[in-house]
């Protein structure tokens, strides 16, 4: 019966060529094997794909990956986290400081004064001639130049919303006429500048000057805003740190024009064009302008003081001759497309990028992967590795079997999965702790947790050492403090608050909280209880969220718990502060600002100081922070803040997670010398924990090499 | 006839007209934002949240946002918010990495499917039938996920061999027949596993067919009349159960864009369902409502070319 026969044929003969296919596919030994070529590839996954190569425009991790590899940043950090220069040799930072001629205010033992005078009695303050205090003669030794500037008259137009709703601007015209202006050149930033002066100048020759006085809005309906345009257009003192960097001579980029300074002014204007819609934007806004000194030479310009900015210059940098102007009306016209609406976000730059990186860009496929080549040309020597294939795998479990399949080197392991292969010869791992830390917050508006020993007592009755050990697999840290542990700023000092479940009852007895019969603890006939909330869909966070509510069941809390979706838990509950405690994460940058996580000014809706810290010293310590230039200083600054949060206690401070990374054993660092000679030497991570840092040297080779045993 | 064909095809236009007004208001309605607003990122400052507000027309009422984003995508300049891709060339692309996969998947179910539940509705009540019915639960009930994890980590460790992706990385230059075979063992996995539950409930619908028709009349006749058991099996039988699954193959349709988001995650594989499931994780609108669009599309085609399919192979219905 033919239908019988072909009803079964025609599935086992299917199945049978399916199934033949095995035959044909390459085992994990046969790929390096059975294709030397494989050995110069460095193939790595990633859950995610990256969305935009364009270092300007994109903002999620996997684009930042590529672009660190495409793209090269005039600095970048070295094994200590210390700023090194990249395509720049070296930088200088000095500053301009300037303050107007205060005609109204008298000076001690001067009067009133005109801008002459001014200067000639800083002159004469600086040679030693009137008596100073130790702060005030450092600063004056800092000065290198003092010059005035003569008084001008101008125009500037602002532009007003006429109300609220309205969308229609306005213009408005503002007459100017400036007094004269003092002009210091300083040798380095010196953020107490005008304080100290103002022992020599009087005290209120600064705060006194009123910029009121020198401007005149034409139109009548406008000048309530005066006090506005006084504060912006005639500050009375002004601080421009400058920082000049020194370009690395004949550096190209990868299709061939040589790298120089008309490229980092480009970079910077396109972050600040509005049609490009840079996510960057907040991190320039500092900068009043760059300048191109000469091809070699850049200095840029910021409006006050703000030390995070050096980091800002990490960032690839980008071809001016694919992306300016003319280039993209071309690339409009080419395409069909409406010049005038053309902009960076639509170039074809975004899915082919050309930067002056060690790799350089071959093809992207959508979710699947995404190919480097090494660029021969680079200027510090080609890496090791011909190909870095970077592949899109969104599982975790699936990625760790590609790994055993051999078809991908390295992969987000997980604590558990490097668990599982610590004992195999085959490979090496690492470990280090990462940049973040995983915390409670509470919500201080709320009253039962504006007591500084009520919150310290919550931390001392959860043992987080049995959380790392048993939820983390020993891969996290313990942290006291917001700073990110491996760098200088973190106060190692901050004993991190003991777990002491006794004491913790102790400590809230003091603060009127006493066990009632049932056991929950009580004040004034009420219950200590509270919803501790987390998103869903963390399994860690989780964790955390089951053991703190036993762990504070124990001492007599009624702690009630909710996982809410992520979408949900930031907008209906974090944004509107709507909580009483709750788990998260902070990722961190390396530089030590903390001004909206930390600071009172930034705790209303939609802002990150969501449990309401207010500290009046932290505050002034933010602020210093974020203006002081010399590192010592910060440091000191950053210790201090540091043992003041930790002893407010707004957050417990859990942990630091460990990163993981599982390499195969034959990956090993590759270095020639000058004679010619080659050493291998093993992957090791830095001090700061990062085991890629020598990427660039690293190969793969057909036999994992014996090294010495090591002291 | 043409009457039929006529009204059928205004009344899917008008349901097509409430699915996008729907959809498009479930997707606007429901919690979360486009990650370009996302406010917890600190890079994103309220002026730029508002630029993008503005570039995306989120700051228009939600009827102008409807108007604005069918004209796009009627004169196809609907770009994803993600990377400012041509979202009908995204699809396009995910769609032909989707089609092997719901072909060999289709092949695989409806060729086995046919076989298994023929025989377990012949030897009914028997051995073989009860251990088909068993692994038929058993294959609905064990969630498709579990069953990827099982296969993928036993083949590799068994094997030690790449499963993941469309084909092996680092093959480097091998012959093209090593490579088409490479390309077809990426494709045994992920294409069985998603026919696992097809092959359960289509031949559980066989088997439950074939047991209807060996009950009729015309069946015991045949018997009566001596014709020999096979031939009442497969001629007379046979033919009568597959009318209602004539009508399945139009409701296949859908399934060419819906993808397997599950799957095609696992094994990492770039086409449709994974691309709809990332872009609704970022809230990637255009994306998501295109997608949506063109399904609904397909499932209305579907039951139009159903319905026209059963009119020309049964002569019973006439319209």
């Amino acid at each position: 019966m033919t239908i019988r026969r072909v009803l079964i044929l025609a599935p086992t003969v299917l199945i049978l060529f399916l199934i033949q296919s095995y035959l044909w596919v390459p085992t994990y030994e046969e790929q390096t094997r059975g294709n030397p070529d494989r050995l110069n590839e460095y193939i790595t996954a990633s859950i995610g794909d990256a969305s935009i190569l364009n270092p300007i425009l994109s903002a999620d991790s996997a684009s930042s990956d590529i672009q660190s590899l495409v793209f090269e940043g005039l600095i970048d950090r070295d094994e200590e986290l210390r700023f090194r220069g990249r395509l720049a040799t070296s930088w200088e930072i000095y500053e301009e400081a300037f303050f107007y001629v205060n005609e109204g205010a008298s000076i001690p033992g001067v009067g009133k004064a005109e801008g002459e005078d001014v200067v000639a009695l800083l002159w004469r303050a600086k040679t030693g001639d009137l008596p100073t205090n130790p702060e005030l003669k450092a600063s004056l030794g800092n000065i290198r130049e003092i010059s005035v500037g003569p008084a001008r008259n101008f125009l500037v137009t602002r532009y007003e919303k006429k109300n609220e709703e309205d969308k229609e601007t306005e213009e408005v015209r503002v007459r100017v006429s400036a007094p004269a202006r003092i002009k210091l050149v300083l040798d380095a930033v010196d953020q107490d500048l005008f304080q100290n002066l103002s022992h020599i100048l009087g005290k209120d020759y600064f705060s006194s000057f009123n910029g009121q006085g020198y401007l005149a809005v034409d139109d009548e309906r406008w000048q309530e805003k005066r006090a506005k345009y006084a504060e912006e257009i005639l500050p009375a003192t002004e601080h421009n740190p400058i920082v000049v960097f020194h370009l690395r001579p004949g550096v190209k980029f990868h299709d061939g024009p040589v790298f120089d300074a008309h490229d980092v002014k480009f970079t910077f204007e396109a972050i600040m064009n509005p049609k490009n819609l840079s996510p960057r934007i907040a991190d320039y806004e500092p900068v009043k302008r760059v300048e191109v000194v000469d091809p070699l030479t850049v200095s840029i310009v910021y409006k006050r003081l703000y030390s995070p900015a050096l980091g800002t210059w990490a960032m690839g940098i980008l071809p001016e001759h694919l992306l300016n102007d003319e280039a993209l009306k071309k690339e409009a016209i080419r395409l069909g497309k409406n010049p005038e609406k053309f902009s960076m976000r639509q170039s074809r730059f975004n899915r082919h990028p050309i930067g002056c990186g060690p790799f350089v860009f071959r093809e992207w496929k959508s979710d699947q992967y995404i190919i480097l080549d090494r660029f021969y040309d680079y200027w510090e020597g080609p890496p090791n590795y011909k190909r870095y294939v970077y592949r899109i795998v969104p599982d975790l479990l699936t990625q760790e079997m590609e790994f055993y399949a051999g078809t991908i080197d390295s992969y987000n392991v997980q604590p558990h999965q490097v668990e599982r292969l610590r004992d195999d010869p085959r490979y090496q791992n690492f470990s280090g702790p990462s940049f973040g830390y995983t915390y409670i917050g509470y919500n201080m508006r709320r009253e039962l947790f504006n007591d500084p020993r009520v919150r310290r007592a919550l931390s001392m009755a959860i043992d987080v050492d049995k959380i790392i050990d048993y939820v983390l697999y020993s891969q996290g840290e313990r942290i006291t403090g917001p700073f990110v542990k491996q760098t200088d700023y973190y106060n190692h000092s901050v004993k991190h608050v003991p777990y002491d479940p006794p004491a913790a009852l102790r400590v809230l007895e003091e603060a009127g909280w006493r066990r009632n019969k049932e056991g929950w603890l009580e004040k004034d006939g009420k219950r200590f209880q509270f919803t501790l909330i987390t998103n869903s869909g963390n399994d860690l966070r989780k964790a955390v969220l089951a053991i703190a509510q036993d762990a504070w069941k124990q001492i007599g809390i009624d702690v009630r718990t909710d996982l809410l979706e992520w979408s949900v838990f930031i907008q209906e509950r974090v944004d509107k502060a709507d909580f009483d405690a709750l788990i998260l994460g902070w990722v961190m940058g390396i530089e030590p600002d903390l001004y909206q996580i930390w600071h009172s000014s930034q705790t209303h809706p939609h802002q990150l100081n969501f449990v309401a810290f207010n500290n009046s010293e932290a505050d002034d310590l933010i602020i210093k922070i974020r203006q002081e230039y010399d590192h010592e200083r910060q440091v000191a600054y950053c210790h201090r803040l540091h043992e003041i949060i930790a002893h407010e206690q707004p957050y417990t401070f859990l942990y630091v997670a460990k990163w993981t990374a599982i390499l195969d054993k034959r990956i090993v660092i590759k270095e020639t010398d000058r004679q010619g000679k080659i050493m291998y030497k093993k992957i090791k991570p830095t001090k700061t924990g990062n085991f890629a840092f020598y990427f660039n040297k690293w190969i793969k080779l057909p036999e994992a090499p014996g090294f010495a045993a090591e002291g | 006839m043409l009457s039929f064909i006529g009204r059928s095809i205004i009344q899917k236009t008008i349901t097509l007209f409430f699915v996008s007004i729907v959809s498009f208001l479930i997707i606007h309605l429901a919690p979360g934002k486009p990650s370009q607003v996302d406010p917890l990122n600190p890079k994103f400052t309220p002026e730029i949240v508002e630029r993008f507000r503005k570039e995306f027309h989120l700051d228009k009422p939600i009827y102008v946002q409807y108007v604005y984003f069918y004209r796009d995508l009627f004169t196809g300049k609907t770009v994803s918010w993600k990377d400012n891709q041509s979202v009908l060339g995204k699809i396009w692309e995910r769609f032909l990495n989707s089609l092997p996969l719901f072909i060999v998947g289709t092949i695989i179910t409806w060729t086995l499917s046919f076989p298994i539940g023929i025989r377990s509705a012949i030897f009914r009540g028997g051995l073989y039938d009860r251990s088909a019915t068993f692994f038929s639960y058993l294959l609905i009930s064990v969630p498709g996920f579990f069953f990827a994890y099982v296969l993928i980590i036993f083949v590799v460790t068994h094997f030690h061999v790449p499963v993941i992706g469309l084909k092996t990385f680092g093959i480097g230059d091998a012959s093209w027949l090593r490579m088409i075979m490479d390309r077809v063992w990426h494709l045994l996995l992920p294409s069985v596993l998603g026919a696992t539950g097809g092959i359960a409930i289509l031949s559980r619908y066989v088997r439950s067919q074939m047991l209807e028709v060996e009950g009729q009349d015309y069946v015991r006749t045949a018997r009566a009349k001596g014709v020999p058991e096979e031939q009442v099996h497969y001629k007379h039988a046979l033919r009568n159960a597959l009318l209602p699954f004539v009508t399945m193959f139009g409701l296949i349709l859908p399934g060419l864009i819906g993808g397997s988001v599950i799957i095609e995650s696992i094994f990492s594989w770039p086409g449709m369902g994974r691309m709809a499931y990332e872009a609704i994780l970022a809230r990637d609108y255009p994306i998501i409502l295109t997608v949506n669009f063109v399904s609904a599309v397909l499932v209305l085609a579907g039951t139009f070319v159903s319905d026209l399919l059963y009119l020309v192979v049964d002569p019973r219905i006439r319209l």
